[in-house]
Order: C-alpha cells, then sequence, then structure tokens
C-alpha cells in the first residue's frame, strides 16, 4: 500500500473551498458521526490517541475533556493556523488546498466541548489561506449544518474568520487567547491554561490546523483505522515539512513514525549535489538537533523525544556537508531575537547577547572567553520567560555546542 | 576576614567578598577587564549592563554590575552595546522653539507612537524608571513631565535593546533633557560643581577602586 498522502493530503480531499465536492467526496461523514453520539466524541479521539500537532504532541483528547468538564457559559474553540515559523508550511496547505476537512473538525470539536463559538485564527500573511477559509465557512453557515449542530447543542454556534496579527508570538496558546481579547498577542503565564480560563475568562479550546483536520475522518473511519495508520506504537499521518539541502523539499504525509532516513533519502531524493548529511533542525528551529547517527529516527512524537529533541511541528531543515552550523544557528537565533514579544527583558537581552556571541563565532573574532560567556548564558537563560521563546534559543545553541564542539573550536577533552 | 561567598560571571567561578558588587568581584579577578566597563561603579556611565539569576530563582533580571551586590550561587552575563540599525539625527538649534518641540520629536522619533505597551522597558531599567510612562506622556505632548521622568537616565541603553518597537525610550528621554535644559535656566547645583571643577576643587581619585583590595 503506498504509505505517502494517505489521509489529509489525499488528492480526493483537494477540493477547495466547494463545499459539495467536500461533501461528495464523503465530507459530512464524520460530523454526522459525531451528532449521532456526541458523548461518544472524545472517547473516540482518546482511542485514536490523537496528539496536539502545533508542536506539543499532548494527548488532543485531554485538552478536549478538560474543556468539557470546565463550567462556562460562552466556551469557545479555536483552530489555530497562525503558523509562522521557520521551515514550517503544513497548515496553509492544509488551509488552502482542503479547508472543510479543518471545519468539519473544528465542528465536532466544538461539538464535543459544547461551545457557543468557532474561531479560524489563522496568519493574514498567508493570503491564499485566509481568502479560501473565508469562502469556504461562509459555505458551511449557508448550509443545514449549523442547524442540525444547534439542535443536538441546545445553542446556537457562531463561526468566525480571524486574522491573526501574523507575527511568531502570536501562535503560543496564551497569545492567541491574548490577540482573540482584541490586545496585543502577549503570551501569560500558565497556569491557568486556556481550556479552564481562555477568552474573556471562559473555557476555551486550542487546536492546531492539522490536528482538527484529522478529527473528522477518525469519526468517520473509527479510532482503530487511525491507529493503524502509524508505524509501531505511533498513531496515524503526520505532516513533514522537509526542506534544506534534499533534492526534493516539500511537504509530505507520512505514517507516523516513518523513520528520518526514509522522509530525507526516499521521498526527500537524498542530498542535495550528492553531500553529505549533517544534521536537521527538527520541529522548526527550536529543539535539538539530530545527526546521521539518528537516521534511523522514528519520526513521532514519543521516539524523537527519546532522543532528547522534540518532533515539533513536524518542520525538518536538512543540513549538509559544508553549511556552518553556526551560521544557521545564529540566523534562527535572529529570528527569535525579532519575534521576542518584550515582556521578559531576559528574552530580549539574552537572545540579543547569543546573537552577538554567535555572530563573533561565526565571523572567526572570538575569544575563548566568549565560548564559556554563550554557553553560561545557556544555564542562566531557561526557565526566565513567561512562555517558551527563550526555552526555545537556548536549546538550539546548547544542542550545536553539544553535537558539534568542533565547530565552535572546542576541543573536545580527552582523558589523561 | 569575612567569609567568601562564590558567584559566577560569564562562566567562570569567582570568589566574592559579601557586600561587594559584582563589578568590584570581576575587577578583583585574574582577568583585565576591557568590556562593560566605564566609570569604575560610580553608576554613571551604564557600560556595566548584565543579566543576573540568583540561586534558585527562575527569574533572570537585567541590572548594572556596579549596583548590584553579590550573593552566593549568584550567575551573571555581561551584556554587550546594542546598536539600533537606525540612529536618529537632530541639531541642538532644532531644540530652541518650544512649540515645536513636539512636532520635532514626532518627527525624529516616529517609532514613540507605535508602543505596545509590554513593559518590558519598565522591567529593563536598572534605575526603575517607569519608562513607558515616559514614552506614553511624550507621545501625548506631556514633554516636561516626561523629560523629569527621564532625569535618573544614564543612557545605559537597556530600555532600547528591550523595547520590540525599536523605540529608543532612553534617547527620547535624552532629546527631551536637552529641549529642557536649552529651554531653562541651569540648575544651581550644577552651576557650582562646574565652579568647583574650573577652580581644580574637583579631582577624581583613579585608585578608589584599589582601596578595598588594599585594606
Amino acid at each position: 500500500m503506498e504509505k505517502l498522502n494517505q489521509v489529509l493530503l489525499n488528492p480526493a480531499v483537494q477540493v477547495g473551498p466547494d463545499l459539495a465536492a467536500w461533501l461528495q467526496a464523503g465530507g459530512g461523514l464524520g460530523l454526522q458521526a459525531a451528532l449521532t453520539a456526541p458523548t461518544a466524541i472524545i472517547r473516540c479521539i482518546a482511542d485514536a490517541d490523537l496528539r496536539g500537532m502545533g508542536g506539543a504532541g499532548f494527548p488532543a483528547w485531554r485538552k478536549w475533556e478538560a474543556t468539557a468538564n470546565a463550567v462556562g457559559d460562552c466556551k469557545y474553540v479555536v483552530c489555530n493556523g497562525n503558523e509562522d515559523e521557520p521551515g514550517t508550511f503544513k497548515d496553509r496547505t492544509l488551509l488552502s488546498a482542503s479547508p472543510h476537512q479543518v471545519i468539519e473538525g473544528a465542528l465536532i470539536a466544538a461539538l464535543a466541548v459544547r461551545a457557543r463559538c468557532l474561531i479560524f485564527y489563522l496568519n493574514p500573511h498567508q493570503g491564499s489561506s485566509l481568502h479560501t477559509m473565508q469562502q469556504a465557512v461562509s459555505q458551511w453557515q449557508d448550509s443545514p449544518w449549523p442547524e442540525k449542530l444547534a439542535a443536538v447543542m441546545g445553542h446556537a454556534l457562531e463561526i468566525k474568520v480571524v486574522a491573526s496579527s501574523g507575527r511568531y508570538i502570536g501562535g503560543e496558546e496564551t497569545a492567541v487567547v491574548a490577540s482573540l481579547e482584541a490586545g496585543f498577542p502577549f503570551p501569560r503565564k500558565k497556569p491557568p491554561f486556556p481550556a479552564e480560563q481562555g477568552i474573556n475568562n471562559q473555557p476555551t479550546l486550542i487546536n492546531n490546523v492539522e490536528t482538527l483536520a484529522n478529527v473528522s475522518h477518525i469519526l468517520r473511519h473509527g479510532a482503530g483505522w487511525y491507529r493503524a495508520l502509524g508505524v509501531g506504537k505511533a498513531c496515524g499521518t503526520k505532516l513533514y515539512s522537509l526542506s534544506g539541502d534534499v533534492l526534493r523539499p516539500g511537504l509530505y504525509e507520512l505514517p507516523m513514525g516513518s523513520s528520518l532516513q526514509e522522509l530525507v533519502f526516499h521521498y526527500g531524493g537524498g542530498m542535495l549535489q550528492g553531500k553529505a548529511f549533517k544534521a536537521v533542525f527538527t520541529g522548526g528551529p527550536s529543539n535539538t538537533l539530530l545527526t546521521a547517527r539518528d537516521l534511523d529516527v522514528a519520526l513521532d512524537f514519543d521516539s524523537v523525544w527519546l532522543r532528547h529533541s522534540r518532533l515539533g511541528t513536524g518542520a525538518m531543515i536538512v543540513i549538509s556537508e559544508g553549511s556552518s552550523i553556526i551560521r544557521k544557528v545564529a540566523e534562527y537565533i535572529d529570528f527569535f531575537a525579532k519575534g521576542s514579544c518584550g515582556q521578559c527583558p531576559s528574552c530580549k537581552c539574552g537572545t540579543f547577547q547569543l546573537a552577538r556571541l554567535l555572530d563573533r563565532v561565526d565571523g572567526g573574532r572570538h575569544s575563548p572567553a566568549d565560548l564559556d560567556a554563550l554557553q553560561h548564558l545557556c544555564q542562566i537563560l531557561p526557565g526566565s520567560g513567561r512562555c517558551g521563546l527563550i526555552d526555545g534559543a537556548v536549546t538550539v545553541v546548547k544542542s550545536s555546542l553539544h553535537t558539534f564542539p568542533e565547530e565552535y573550536g572546542l576541543l573536545v577533552q580527552q582523558p589523561a | 576576614m569575612s567569609e567568601t561567598i562564590c558567584i559566577s560571571i560569564d562562566g567562570k567561578v569567582m570568589a566574592a567578598q559579601p557586600g561587594d558588587s559584582i563589578l568590584q568581584t570581576r575587577l578583583h579577578g585574574p582577568e583585565a577587564v576591557t568590556a562593560n566597563i566605564g566609570c569604575m561603579g560610580q553608576g554613571v556611565c551604564g557600560s556595566c549592563r548584565c543579566l543576573v539569576r540568583k540561586a534558585g530563582e527562575r527569574e533572570t533580571v537585567s541590572r548594572l554590575a556596579c549596583e548590584t551586590e553579590v550573593e552566593d550561587g549568584m550567575q551573571v552575563s555581561f551584556i554587550d552595546y546594542y546598536q539600533p540599525d537606525h540612529v536618529h539625527r537632530y541639531r541642538p538649534h532644532d531644540l530652541r522653539d518650544g512649540w515645536q518641540a513636539l512636532p520635532q520629536l514626532q518627527q525624529t522619533f516616529p517609532e514613540t507612537a507605535h508602543c505596545r505597551h509590554c513593559g518590558g522597558c519598565d522591567r529593563a531599567c536598572p534605575r526603575g524608571i517607569p519608562v513607558q510612562q515616559g514614552i506614553a506622556l511624550a507621545s501625548r505632548g506631556e514633554l516636561p513631565a516626561a523629560a523629569a521622568l527621564f532625569d535618573a537616565c544614564i543612557m545605559c541603553n537597556l530600555c532600547t535593546l528591550a523595547c520590540p518597537e525599536n523605540i529608543r525610550p532612553n534617547h527620547v528621554g535624552l532629546y527631551l533633557r536637552r529641549a529642557q535644559a536649552i529651554q531653562n535656566l541651569r540648575p544651581g547645583d550644577l552651576l557650582r560643581r562646574l565652579d568647583q571643577q574650573a577652580r581644580g576643587q574637583l579631582s577624581i581619585d583613579t585608585t578608589a577602586h584599589l582601596a578595598r583590595s588594599e585594606s
């Protein structure tokens, strides 16, 4: 059986904003199943072991259950489509090519937690996905489905498409809440978690686009079907955004748990210009680097975690021999420095100083004291911010220091 | 001899005397200090910007090393001078017309109106200046009040580094203080100091920092 693009990127569901075409292609069956047995939705999602695909890999049903059990008279469901980090380009593809599977999944989520408001929070820099979603949502609003939902829930569901600020930080869960409360997307301290107190202090379920896109398929085909899609213990499929020094960069939907080797060398066509594989920045540039030793790793949340890294969003930025890891890391740190919201001076000042030191090292203008200072910053910065931005920045620097000490001119100590 | 404590400065563990500042501890170390130092601990130049994390604390804060007393287990990372891409230029002559001060300010520092009220500048300021309030006052034309708030500013540049909207609060403050000074009589204490200096009564003791190590 062909393992590529089985579900979300299946050509049969790439119907654009046309609702009739989506229903023709089997759409609506998942929502119908959910309407028939709304109390069984969360159990089904739990049995399928659907994870949060925005980066955390947190079991989706736990958030759903927490929001469903929380007390509130105006619960919200937010589809987080703010995708803005380097190397990740999965959500924009889903939103523009097959928006209805995302919307149907979000409607099922709204039904499961009894929400009164469903918001599609989308990055305005991705004009086509925003435009397509506006068209697609208006078709749902004009269809009989909202009435069917209202009949089961006992109240109407408001559906909105909202443009985010387009800033990287705006995708952070609590920043989504702040942004939708009509403020600047400042992350907030957790707890309370949005599932308990989100928008206007109401319970709010926030899920990534890819997470919600899977939901209608799970409800339609069953949890067992979804589980069987994965490799080994992993369940379902995953969208991998493959970029960097590979012959065929692009978006690949593969069984969750496919190996890095398979992604890069089979689907990605191998390395550009026949160069040797050096490393990969996983899940966007805020995780621990995987190297040639890790090519056998199964790309699922738990297996990558066992290698002390994270699958994150499924972005894989491949680096070949001959590329400077320090240069790449410096570029990403600069991205974080510019993306910092400003609330925590340790984040702004820390990313600035990391960038300065990396720039000096990359240019060969550093002193041994600079390397000590760089490693020291990696000790004092983690945990000092309200959100995880500074932690992500430090993780990638720390990882590069650990994995490629020779590039920094750090000699590996030989036993005496 | 009092008990010695240990702090870590840019990755190097150093012995420190309780009561000493971070800067004093650094100066007593084996290596020559050639950066992040200016007024040798007088708290007026703002060069010794650093990030400080106390033992057992989660928060990392920005401070001046010359004004921060060492504590056992403290970790310190010094911060380079931050030079933004865009530098503001204006002539002292531009500040003479009080009626034009606000439009001139808006023209010179247009980003002042973009404050997103994150409060990062307030937290970054080692002098405890309510920087965000100063920028808000300046934006709405309360120029004398804003100038007064920035009176204690020592131009360490940490607020500029902290600002995600690329506002340069300390330079806005400096602009206002200059405008204020140009249009006012000089303060008495400044006139007295200048007079003392002119008569050779104001000497600077460049060996003061050695006194402690000799004692």
